[in-house]
């Protein structure tokens, strides 16, 4: 048996058509699936408690205030709050996977090992951000089936709620992959979590509608970025937003590309992540 | 065997953020089959060099062609393989899950990668410790297993930035024997230490490097005839007091 391997036959150039782009893909795909191989690894602290947390704000703030307030916007509060708990929960699992998850990989140094591979920049950038999307996915997954059968909670515009999911999944993977670039210590990753992602989630109109607010704090939370992506889920639930879903979808798109990109210039430069 | 050069180094030149400069216009040429080492001491710019080669830092000048293409192109990465000098391993994949993957960001067809992996694992007696993850490890079974991942995707030039340091005795003289057999097998071997014997045993051709810059290149009895020393050792001593 040959350690170098160099004696035996060589590997078969890749065929044409879609089976050699899917051939030439194979790093992209091994890199996609060992993200992934860790969230599911770590399930329960990666999928189980995040799911646990968010049902739990379901139950409590769902069950016991819809005695108090009847409806918001035409639906019962349990049904209202679904949406936004729902999304709030997949985009800080998309951003916390990514952002813990790259930081590890560049701390420890096993990111060598991916940036000396032949695969191009953008499949490193990709593979790196999917298993955030994945384990995002799962926990919504998860948080419906169990939702579903207390709020009864419908899904009027699955187009829109697909969109606005694929655009919010792409802006919170991205930024994840951005910050655990950047990070230097996991302080760091986890302050852009507590101070910035969490408080805008719970001030983006997860659990009330933003047009019940006074002046200016109706205003003030239009400037919120999570707002737009709230609405835009909840539309897809309900059908129903405090602004237009075009304009909410159109601004997460705009963020969304603004993320993708700058971990794009990251991963063609080197910035940060080769001295 | 190739009529290109496994690597060639031209004008290479690092300057890090900070102002060190690391390589001053390095130029090198290791001929396809060579076993070549570099030597030098702590902040030479060895790892700098062999960091540049891999494509782990931005170089500020010059050129780096493997098997003459250059370094950044997928052909060019598909046929280097590296072992760090810091252990570098997944903590979140165990023994056979390491080789796998990494045959996978290489290219390699699932049922090859198993299959490599597989051979690569009886190689280097990791075997028993398929499943174990990287952490739980001996420190001489995670150096074995970075040298079998290095070797994971058949590159043609393996570059090894000191194997052995830190080792015990027994484990430096197996890792010798997998490096010697890995090299009559053809592959071209760039090797990195702090130890001379290392080098005057393993070692056809020899640099001497310092501050970034090349000192003296030459066989090790060619180095002993120039410098008129009884041992690589004695060289090194006299090619860095003249550095």
């Amino acid at each position: 048996m040959s350690v170098s391997g160099i004696l035996d036959d060589r590997r078969p150039p890749a065929p044409p058509g879609w089976a050699g782009f899917v051939s030439r893909r194979r790093g992209l795909t091994s890199l996609a699936g060992r993200e992934i191989l860790r969230v599911l690894k770590l399930w329960t602290q990666t999928v189980a408690a995040p799911v646990m947390a968010s049902f739990l704000f379901i139950l409590v703030f769902g069950l016991s205030l819809s005695g108090r307030i009847r409806h918001v916007d035409g639906f019962d509060y349990r049904e209202f709050i679904v949406p936004g708990l729902i999304t709030m929960a997949m985009v800080q699992a998309a951003y916390t996977n990514n952002a813990s998850s790259v930081f590890q990989a560049r701390f420890d140094r096993y990111l060598n090992d991916v940036l000396a591979s032949p695969m191009r920049n953008w499949e490193i950038n990709l593979g790196l951000s999917l298993g955030g999307v994945v384990r995002a996915l799962l926990i919504g997954a998860a948080l419906l089936l169990l939702a579903l059968p207390i709020t009864h909670v419908p899904i009027n515009q699955p187009l829109v709620l697909a969109a606005g999911v694929a655009l919010g999944l792409t802006l919170f993977a991205s930024l994840g992959v951005v910050i655990g670039i950047y990070a230097k210590t996991w302080d760091h990753a986890g302050f852009v979590q507590n101070i910035l992602i969490v408080p805008l989630s719970f001030l983006g109109g997860v659990f009330y509608s933003v047009s019940t607010l006074p002046s200016p704090w109706r205003e003030v939370s239009h400037a919120n970025p999570i707002f737009y992506l709230v609405q835009a889920v909840r539309y897809g639930f309900l059908g129903t937003s405090d602004v237009p879903v075009g304009i909410a979808l159109a601004i997460t798109g705009a963020l969304a590309a603004l993320t993708v990109s700058w971990s794009a210039w990251l991963f063609h430069s080197g910035h940060k992540l080769k001295p | 065997m190739s009529s290109d050069p496994a690597l060639s180094l031209r004008g290479l030149t690092k300057r890090y953020d900070g102002g060190l400069l690391a390589l001053d216009g390095f130029d090198l040429e290791i001929p396809d089959g060579e076993f070549f080492g570099l030597l030098g001491p702590n902040g030479a710019g060895k790892t700098t060099l062999i960091s540049a080669v891999c494509n782990l830092i931005r170089i500020t000048a010059g050129e780096i062609d493997i098997f003459g293409h250059p370094h950044r192109d997928p052909e060019a990465r598909r046929m280097l393989g590296l072992a760090e000098q810091d252990v570098n391993l997944d903590r979140f994949l165990d023994v056979e899950e390491t080789l796998v993957y990494h045959g996978g960001y290489y290219g390699m067809s699932r049922a090859d990668a198993v299959r490599r992996a597989g051979e690569m694992m009886d190689v280097f007696d990791l075997r028993a410790k398929a499943g174990v993850r990287a952490p739980s490890l001996s420190g001489g079974m995670r150096r074995r297993l970075l040298l079998a991942r290095a070797l994971m995707h058949e590159p043609r030039l393996v570059i090894l930035d000191e194997p052995t340091a830190g080792v015990d005795f027994e484990l430096r003289i197996e890792l010798w024997r997998y490096i010697r057999r890995l090299h009559e097998e053809g592959t071209t071997i760039l090797l990195t230490t702090h130890y001379l014997e290392e080098a005057e045993e393993l070692c056809q051709d020899v640099a001497l490097i310092r501050g970034g810059r090349l000192l003296a290149r030459d066989s090790p009895a060619g180095l002993l005839d120039s410098f008129e020393a009884d041992s690589l050792a004695d060289v090194y001593v006299k090619a860095m007091a003249t550095a």
